[in-house]
């Protein structure tokens, strides 16, 4: 196999001095799935964007099949049969699938756009590479892996020969993730290559012929994916052994800090999406929800900290009643939350780091003196943050938008913990962030636990709900179906039967654990 | 400290400095093609405003007008309401103000001061309309400002001509209002100012509205800053749904928004009665709220920049009026200038992209090849890592 990638000696330092990457060595093979890894921050992603042109090396030669190449754009780079589909997709949401795939480059005809054709070629596209999508569907109106397909598309209408994901499988469910492993593979075996950056170790281990580990703006190596272990990745990643297993103090539950009382929740559309959901949550332990994503969890959370209203039930912090009350009102109570979608709900983008710590406080004081924010104050303690919680940024003035994923939820993560919560209801924690930063949390939440406080822990990474959780209760088409005392002593086997609707504990056999 | 000339600050002034002299260039070509006497006309429109002191004075008082203007866009653009119903609130915060300083029977000080407050309530409440229509229906405001500002010259017309109007009047417009409930003059009135104050006062009207208007520019910089409700509104503004998430008021803010808003619209329109025509009449704003929008964009929409935007778009109006007087060049050209200077400086990307040029162009000279780019025109902007 000879290489179609070469990236020598790739040096990256932007205006403001972040070295992005440093002497990075990268070279990809002709019909090969080479993964990308290494934690958030390490330079996978700017390592790209040099490669497709979006941004320009401060050192360094790129060799595209035997040529050597230097791009001002990425139009350049698209001359060059790459393509790239970005982790927030592009495409204009009000029009249809086959406009977007062609948008930039339609097919013409006495003038104007050939409509058919349009359709066409994106329907022979689509056959072509087990790509499926509808041609005519308004892109509004479909969903994330659609989405993805379309953006797939693309590139391909472009004559992509070489494609970049940029953490494709972040924004997909399970299932979503393996109909695009699918297209991946037909992909390569119509001759396309792709490089597919992850930090998700398992994916690696299953889609990639070769993988490259990044740290710290270096590459640490690359190596076919059938030679080494999942351990061993992690390793290469952080530098450090990882502990997948969690070493947690027992427990020492406490008085009870929140009772939910046959909640039930119907969605915009009329489905009732939680049903008669009842169960407390105790000082001292973590209660994981296992469940498949879309059983409900989602809008458990929501209603429980005041995003949306309830359509029936009681739920108690303190005795006193916080369903259906502001999320201010809930969070008065104690309650933080670790939001699911971190970039809607968690963070204002374009807004400094610093003022994204206090929205939950700001009002009070010490950050209000008079009629006044105190800003000195406010800085200071974003310094403090930023460091107890290892925010990598060079100020807190910046906006959040300038940080990598895993250092945006580490300042959702240092928020919510720094209120001393009472109780926290934390939302995929973990979700599409590095090793690094996900060791860091899941030991934060243990540590808040160990110190007494009451954890509700969502999260579709089944291994982190089982690691961490002390108590499991699984969650099915709205109804909770079962109850786990001791997490510990409950096989991923036994929990899969109750997530997917299989078995149910009756009532009386959960009312005692709930 | 980075030095001044690489402050964003800096950077902001360049780019409409650079803006503007493109579209003096580009107006100055037109005007090539349109007059006798091209580069007198230009003469007039560059340096007519600045020629005598009356010209001065009437440059400034619109100057202070389009300020206060700004500042209302940038508070409700600050919370990324696209409200524009600033016409409206104006026009009858300069009814509210002339009804006052016209018919209270209260002595001057007082009176002056009820007529401000008069015309900022009445700003405000008249935004309350879209305000709560947006907060509670999500109804757009953008649609719901615009038909308000429609019945608010409406209902001012009609009162001007079926109740304050006087037979006698030539024009469709109140009586004059008497030289004491004007706004005295700017310059106090001290033994040593004695002389300045009396050449000023013989040629111009500026008043005592210019030190209003620079505690309002202080005033909106630090609510927008500083306090609490600045950084519900900057965050609403930035992103609803985090501020939902965070426990900001969302519905409240942007009521508030739009009510504070108000305030300083009813302000314009006091301005416009009680120091510029001194009487209500018809006409009064003539689309001046719209230049407010223009101003708060020139600004960048930031409080602080907004002073020099409103001298620099009063200073091309004042101009526009001078060269229609002095020349065959009709005051539409400027109209073409000020759009021009507007698109390049909403064109964000237009400096960095000359300096990318610049710097190609440079480095492509030194080394003679397609040698590799280099640290200093890597794009700006949006540097992070991932």
């Amino acid at each position: 196999m000879k290489p179609i990638v070469e990236m020598k000696n790739i040096v990256k330092i932007y205006d403001n001095g972040v070295v992005a990457n440093n002497g990075v060595n990268f070279t990809v093979n002709k019909g090969e799935i080479h993964a990308l890894v290494g934690e958030n921050g390490a330079g996978k992603s700017t390592l790209m964007k040099i490669l497709y042109g979006i941004e320009q090396p401060t050192e360094g030669e790129i060799i595209i099949d035997g040529q050597s190449v230097s791009f001002k754009s990425s139009l350049d780079a698209i001359d060059h049969k790459i393509g790239m589909v970005h982790q927030n997709f592009m495409l204009v949401p009000s029009f249809t699938v086959a406009a977007n795939v062609v948008l930039g480059n339609e097919p013409i005809k006495n003038g104007f756009i050939d409509k058919d054709q349009v359709l066409k070629v994106t329907k022979e596209l689509s056959d072509q590479f087990g790509l499926f999508v509808q041609p005519d569907a308004i892109v509004d109106g479909i969903n994330v892996g659609q989405r993805q397909r379309v953006e797939i598309l693309k590139t391909l209408y472009r004559k992509a020969e070489i494609l970049i994901l940029d953490e494709p499988t972040a924004v997909l469910t399970p299932q979503e993730t393996q109909d695009l492993f699918k297209a991946i593979r037909t992909l390569v075996q119509q001759g396309k290559t792709v490089i597919f950056i992850t930090h998700k170790l398992r994916e690696v281990k299953e889609i990639s012929d070769r993988v490259t580990v990044m740290r710290h703006g270096k590459m640490i190596g690359t190596v076919d994916t059938k030679d080494v272990t999942r351990e061993q990745m992690a390793n290469m990643m952080v530098g450090r052994e990882v502990f997948l297993n969690i070493t947690k103090p027992p427990m020492k539950r406490g008085e009870k800090r929140m009772e939910i009382k046959n909640l039930s929740y119907i969605s915009e559309t009329g489905r009732p999406v939680l049903q008669d959901v009842s169960f407390n949550l105790y000082a001292g332990e973590i209660l994981g929800i296992a469940g498949v994503e879309g059983n409900g969890q989602t809008e458990l959370v929501e209603v429980l900290t005041g995003l949306k209203r309830s359509a029936g039930g009681q739920a108690f912090v303190k005795g006193k009643s916080v369903l259906d009350h502001t999320p201010r009102e809930v969070r008065q109570q104690g309650v933080a939350h670790i939001p699911e979608d971190r970039l809607t709900n968690g963070v204002a983008l374009k807004e400094s780091i610093e003022e994204n710590l206090i929205v939950d406080r700001y009002f009070s004081a010490p950050y209000k003196k008079g009629m006044m924010l105190d800003y000195r104050l406010i800085e200071n303690k974003g310094k403090e943050l930023i460091k107890q919680f290892g925010i990598l940024t060079p100020n807190g003035k910046l906006p959040v938008e300038s940080l990598s994923g895993g250092n945006m939820q580490k300042v959702i993560v240092a928020r919510e913990f720094s209120s001393n919560p009472f109780v926290l209801i934390a939302s995929q924690p973990t979700r599409g962030i590095d090793v690094g930063a996900t060791e860091f949390i899941r030991e934060e939440l243990v540590r808040l636990r160990t110190a007494g406080c009451a954890v509700l822990l969502v999260s579709a990474d089944l291994s982190e709900v089982m690691s961490l959780s002390d108590r499991i209760v699984t969650l099915y088409e709205g109804r909770i179906t079962g109850v786990f005392p001791d997490a510990a002593k409950v096989g991923e086997d036994e929990l899969g039967l109750y997530m997917l609707g299989i078995k149910h504990q009756t009532n009386e056999e959960m009312e005692k654990f709930l | 400290m980075k030095s001044f000339f690489e402050s964003k600050g800096f950077r902001e002034l360049l780019r409409i400095v650079l803006a503007v002299t493109i579209g003096l260039a580009l107006g100055f070509i037109i005007t090539l093609f349109v007059s006798k006497d091209p580069v007198g006309a230009y003469k007039s429109f560059l340096l007519g405003p600045i020629s005598r002191l009356n010209r001065i004075g009437d440059w400034l008082e619109e100057s202070l007008t389009l300020i206060l203007l700004g500042l209302v866009i940038c508070i409700v653009f600050g919370a990324s309401q696209w409200y524009i119903g600033v016409e409206g609130q104006m026009v009858l915060g300069a009814m509210a103000a002339g009804c006052v300083a016209l018919y209270v029977p209260i002595p001057p000080l007082p009176r002056i001061l009820l007529a401000f407050l008069a015309a900022m309530i009445v700003g405000a409440l008249w935004g309350l309309i879209p305000a709560l229509l947006k907060a509670y229906y999500n109804a757009n405001e953008l649609v719901t400002s615009l038909m308000m500002n429609t019945v608010a010259l409406k209902i001012f017309e009609y009162i001007l001509k079926a109740f304050i109007m006087t037979p006698k009047s030539r024009s469709i417009s109140s009586e004059l209002i008497e030289k004491p409930f004007r706004l005295p003059t700017f310059i106090p009135n001290l033994p040593f100012l004695q002389g300045i104050r009396e050449i000023w006062m013989k040629q111009t009207s500026v008043t005592i509205m210019v030190y209003i208007v620079i505690a309002a520019v202080i005033i909106v910089y630090y609510l927008l800053y500083k306090t609490p409700f600045g950084y519900e509104l900057r965050t609403v503004g930035l992103n609803t749904k985090f501020a939902h998430y965070g426990g900001i008021n969302v519905k409240r803010t942007i009521i508030m928004s739009i009510l504070v808003s108000g305030l300083v619209a009813g302000l314009a329109g006091a301005h416009l009665t009680l120091a510029i025509h001194n009487k209500i009449i018809s006409n009064m704003t003539s689309g001046l709220g719209f230049e407010g929008i223009n101003i708060a964009i020139l600004a960048g929409n930031n409080p602080l920049g907004v002073p020099i935007a409103g001298l620099l778009y009063g200073y091309l109006r004042a101009g526009s009026d001078v060269m229609e007087r002095s020349s065959d060049v009709s005051r539409e050209l400027v109209f073409v200038i000020q759009a021009m200077v507007l698109l390049l400086v909403t064109a964000e990307r237009l400096l960095p992209t000359i300096q990318k040029r610049v710097a190609d162009i440079k480095e492509n000279s030194e080394n003679g090849t397609n040698g590799k780019p280099d640290v200093k025109n890597v794009k700006e902007g949006d540097s992070h890592v991932a």
